[in-house]
């Protein structure tokens, strides 16, 4: 039976035909401790849920829906490496990436925690080396850029936590920077090269696989630049400026990476869930090891908190069981983040990938069509900024939008007065942003005379989340927050989050036209595409 | 005359020693880092050929005193030499010779502060009611031969700002003054910059000379007929023109941060900001230039150095060149060898744990067995060497001559695989 024909999902059904006419106003008046009621907190973060259109009795019946999906014993098996990607029968083990030593995960009667702390020791020992300068390139200076070329999750978590923790002071690594390269069209790969001195540049190839067209696109580009611009043979630019970090040995091999510069993880590792190990590298490259590591306690505080508290008081719990009822019972199919510090304004990227590629899918467990909807279409960027850009349609658009509030309570400690006065603006905006799309103008004296184009009307619901400072712990615990928000929804709409087969036919398909864009030929393909190919053929430049 | 010296300095040993020798009775507050060392555990000591034994004899005979029990001793002569770090302590030592002094006296300040600090000294001296005579004189020292420049110098300037002081320092430094071809009179804020300008015009003549050494390698050209061409340019002159692995020391180094830092307090960029850094790299030249000739792969290697102090004549390996090699082959695995006649006790405190590096006393028996022989510092003992004794010992008879000290054409004769600066 799937779960929109199970009683507590009826239940939740009839009691939104009941909340129907109910605006989050009329919530606010019904009950004015709604924030008493509905905040949440735990190790340093404070989820507001009272501006989501929720009462006692939601959360109520959504537990009751959590309880029959049996999620308890779905955590436990995720954390204890079961089967959770049925598709491709392995478990999803990234929580292990950050538990601590003495606290052993054994999967087919082995320990594969210490397998996890020997890659970071090995990690360490790199990242030790570059930061006392003594990486060499070819001519024996030391390494004064980093550049990691990977592309979805090989890019996506270590870049949000470099962006994310830039101004995290650390003593030792003598002004290394680090940069990332992603597009598969070389555009951020040709402009930074133009910067960059080949002598002291090291380039760190991130694909699990190791067959990433995108990532070996750029990995080439950036080997024939170290080539060309040093005069030196191959071999020598292999051994001096690369590091592989795969699961794939034999391919980097083959590619040319020596084995003692392959950080290794492994297949129960997702992509995106993967910046907790070695693909972290640049992550550590440059808020130090130590940053790393508190990065890694964050998670794993999120990730106790998750597994041992009451579904009533679990912050990730109830952030995902209140999107499944915005989503399935309210009808709700957009979800803006909006972070407000501009630190985090890869995190609506991040979570992008993180949710969609997750719980994008239209198939259950067993392999069967589903009817009721799953992943909204998220979306985002820097709370303020996106003031003066889309702001307009959460208002006062035809579309209900679900909103995150994101932001840090402290900023700039240490800095200007000034500075400290701009953290409170962004805050101040923050906070009357989430109370006019939830209330609307019926908190404005006199507004209801205005005519309608000035009017608002309120009622988009929003979570608030709110932690002391932006520090590599606590974006270590908010990114666990989410990727278990994620697990939560998968479990309640009986859905493999850990696979992502939809991005496979387009690869195959890229293959099989590459050889159009070069002579004419007769690919067997639509009329559309064999003219766009034609049309292409005729206007390329030095071609035919 | 009775004078009081501050400081644990160089300078302040220096001074203390010299003052005494023509005569003075001196007492030397030391601080406490020190005060309770004997002199042959004091650094700046040891590494400075014959000040411990300067020391001792004026010790002996008792006009030469170290005294810790009070801060500060009545006394005509105050001569603070303090690090350039220990501003605040001056000022605190300032505030109790005023307090303690009634008599006018005259304080000597050789601490390299800020550009106008000298001045400031003065004004806390009148705040405190003390009528002192303040006069600057730039610490003009260089280690290796302190002694004989503060004996015998050649040139010294004097910073004041009033006549009577100018008298009473005068006389002080009459003793000192036999070889003295210019005393140059100026106020002490230009002296203060003067000393600053000075330091930064070496630095970038020698950054300069460098540079041209490493391009000088890419055209296959030999730096030392360059600088001799240049040298003879009278505008030019031959001083400070010799390449080299990177200059080191203690004291040049902090004031050159410090220059460079108050260019950057101004708001301006200065080039020295740009010598520094490339001081630091062009350190590790001599590693780059073994790393090339194995192409990359140091594994296992066995390196001599020869000399670890960052010059002849002291023992100090204080931001030495050498330093900045050794780390870099011991990171790339090498075994490494090292000789030098005064600084091996600091090289073995410095690495005492590490079992890749070996300190040797004889020079020969470093390299024995060795792929390369790296001459880092030019001691007077290593610039003729027995070269049929290296060829039959190293491994690989590879020399990386970090100071040009060699004749490349006969090093080529004997068989040797050489590698010179810019040549």
């Amino acid at each position: 039976m799937s779960v929109d024909q199970s009683s507590a999902w009826r239940d939740l059904a009839g009691h939104a035909k009941k909340l129907k006419d109910k605006q989050l106003a009329d919530l606010f008046d019904d009950e004015p401790t709604r924030f008493q009621r509905f905040n949440y907190q735990t190790n340093g973060f404070l989820l507001d849920l009272s501006k989501q259109r929720i009462t006692g009795e939601t959360l109520t019946l959504l537990t009751a829906l959590a309880e029959e999906q049996q999620l308890r014993k779905s955590i436990e098996k995720l954390f204890n490496g079961g089967i959770v990607n049925q598709s491709e029968q392995r478990p999803a083990l990234h929580t292990t990436l950050r538990q601590p030593l003495d606290k052993p995960v054994v999967v087919d009667g082995k320990n594969i925690s210490e397998g996890v702390h020997e890659s970071l020791l090995r990690m360490k020992l790199m990242v030790d080396k570059i930061h006392s300068s003594q990486w060499r390139g070819y001519n024996g200076r030391p390494i004064k850029d980093v550049v990691n070329i990977g592309v979805g999750g090989s890019n996506l978590g270590p870049l949000i936590a470099c962006e994310a923790l830039f101004d995290q002071e650390i003593q030792d690594s003598h002004g290394l920077r680090v940069h990332f390269v992603s597009s598969m069209d070389g555009s951020e790969l040709s402009s930074l090269l133009e910067s960059l001195d080949a002598a002291s540049t090291l380039f760190i190839i991130s694909s699990k696989s190791f067959t990433t067209a995108d990532t070996l696109a750029n990995a080439n580009t950036a080997r024939e630049w170290l080539v060309s611009s040093s005069h030196t043979p191959v071999t020598l630019i292999n051994k001096h400026h690369f590091i592989a970090v795969t699961a794939n040995t034999p391919k980097a091999t083959a590619w040319g990476v020596p084995e003692k510069n392959q950080l290794l993880f492994w297949e129960w590792v997702g992509g995106r869930f993967s910046l907790w190990s070695v693909i972290g590298l640049p992550i550590a490259l440059q808020i130090g090891m130590d940053g790393f590591q508190a990065m890694l306690e964050g998670a794993y505080d999120m990730d106790m908190h998750f597994r041992q508290t009451p579904f009533e008081k679990n912050l990730p719990v109830l952030l995902a069981l209140v999107s499944v009822w915005n989503i399935n019972f309210l009808n709700i199919h957009a979800h803006a983040v909006l972070p407000y510090d501009g630190r985090l304004a890869s995190l609506p990227y991040y979570l992008e990938q993180l949710e969609m590629e997750s719980n994008g899918k239209n198939v259950n467990h067993a392999g069967e069509h589903i009817k009721y909807n799953t992943c909204p279409i998220i979306w985002g960027g820097i709370g303020s900024n996106a003031q003066h850009a889309f702001y307009q349609l959460l208002h006062q658009g035809t579309e209900p939008v679900m909103c995150d509030f994101i932001a840090p309570i402290n900023r700039y400690q240490n800095d200007r007065q000034e500075l400290k006065e701009q953290h409170k603006l962004s805050l101040a905006n923050c906070l009357a942003q989430s109370r006019l799309l939830a209330l609307g103008d019926s908190t404005i004296d006199n507004n209801q005379e205005a005519p309608n184009h000035k009017r608002y009307v309120g009622n988009q619901p929003s979570s608030t989340l709110l932690f002391d400072v932006l520090s590599p712990k606590a974006l270590g615990g908010l990114i666990a927050l989410y990727e278990h928000k994620v697990f939560v929804q998968s479990v309640i709409w009986e859905i493999n989050p850990f696979d992502q087969w939809g991005v496979e036919l387009g690869k195959q398909i890229a293959t099989s036209l590459l050889p159009g864009l070069s002579s004419e030929m007769e690919l067997p393909v639509d009329s559309s595409t064999a003219g766009l190919l034609r049309h292409i053929l005729r206007e390329q430049v030095g071609v035919g | 005359m009775r004078v009081c010296v501050y400081g644990s300095t160089l300078t302040a040993w220096v001074t203390a020693a010299c003052l005494a020798k023509v005569g003075n009775e001196v007492v030397l507050h030391e601080g406490q880092d020190t005060y309770n060392k004997e002199l042959t555990d004091i650094p700046v000591i040891r590494d400075e050929l014959g000040l411990e034994t300067e020391i001792f004899q004026q010790i002996n005979e008792g006009r030469f005193e170290r005294d810790n029990n009070a801060e500060v001793c009545e006394a005509a002569i105050h001569w603070v030499a303090l690090e350039a770090n220990d501003q605040a302590r001056v000022e605190h030592l300032i505030d109790v010779i005023a307090r303690t002094e009634k008599s006018t006296i005259l304080v000597v300040n050789q601490c390299n502060f800020e550009v106008g600090a000298t001045a400031k000294l003065k004004h806390r001296l009148a705040e405190n009611g003390c009528d002192a005579m303040v006069v600057y004189i730039p610490d003009n020292l260089e280690q290796g031969k302190a002694l004989q420049l503060f004996l015998r110098p050649k040139r010294i300037i004097l910073g004041i700002d009033n006549d009577k002081a100018l008298s009473r320092a005068k006389a002080l430094l009459r003793p000192f003054s036999q070889q003295l071809e210019q005393l140059q009179i100026m106020g002490t804020k230009e002296a203060e910059f003067t000393k600053f300008a000075t330091t930064g015009m070496l630095a970038i003549r020698l950054g300069y000379i460098n540079e041209l050494a490493n391009l000088a390698d890419k055209f296959d050209v030999d730096i030392d007929v360059i600088k001799d061409g240049m040298g003879a340019d009278h505008r030019i002159g031959n001083h400070y023109l010799s390449p080299g692995c990177g200059f080191g020391g203690q004291n040049f180094q902090t004031y050159l941060s410090m220059l460079s830092d108050i260019f950057d307090n101004k708001g301006s960029q200065s080039i020295l900001k740009t010598v520094i850094e490339e001081n630091e790299i062009q350190k590790e030249i001599l590693f780059r230039k073994c790393w090339e000739h194995y192409k990359g792969d140091l594994t296992g290697k066995r390196v001599a150095i020869w000399g670890a102090s960052f010059k002849p004549g002291t023992a100090s390996i204080e931001n030495a060149p050498s330093v900045k090699v050794i780390e870099a082959l011991l990171s790339q695995g090498v075994q490494v060898n090292v000789h030098d006649p005064e600084g091996l006790h600091n090289i073995r405190s410095k690495y005492e744990k590490n079992q890749h590096l070996k300190c040797y006393g004889n020079m020969y028996d470093a390299i024995i067995n060795c792929d390369a022989l790296i001459l880092v510092t030019e001691w007077p003992q290593y610039m003729s060497p027995d070269y049929n004794k290296l060829l039959g010992t190293m491994k690989t008879p590879l020399i990386i001559d970090g100071r040009n000290a060699f004749d490349k054409q006969l090093m080529i004769e004997f068989g040797f695989t050489y590698i010179g600066i810019g040549r």
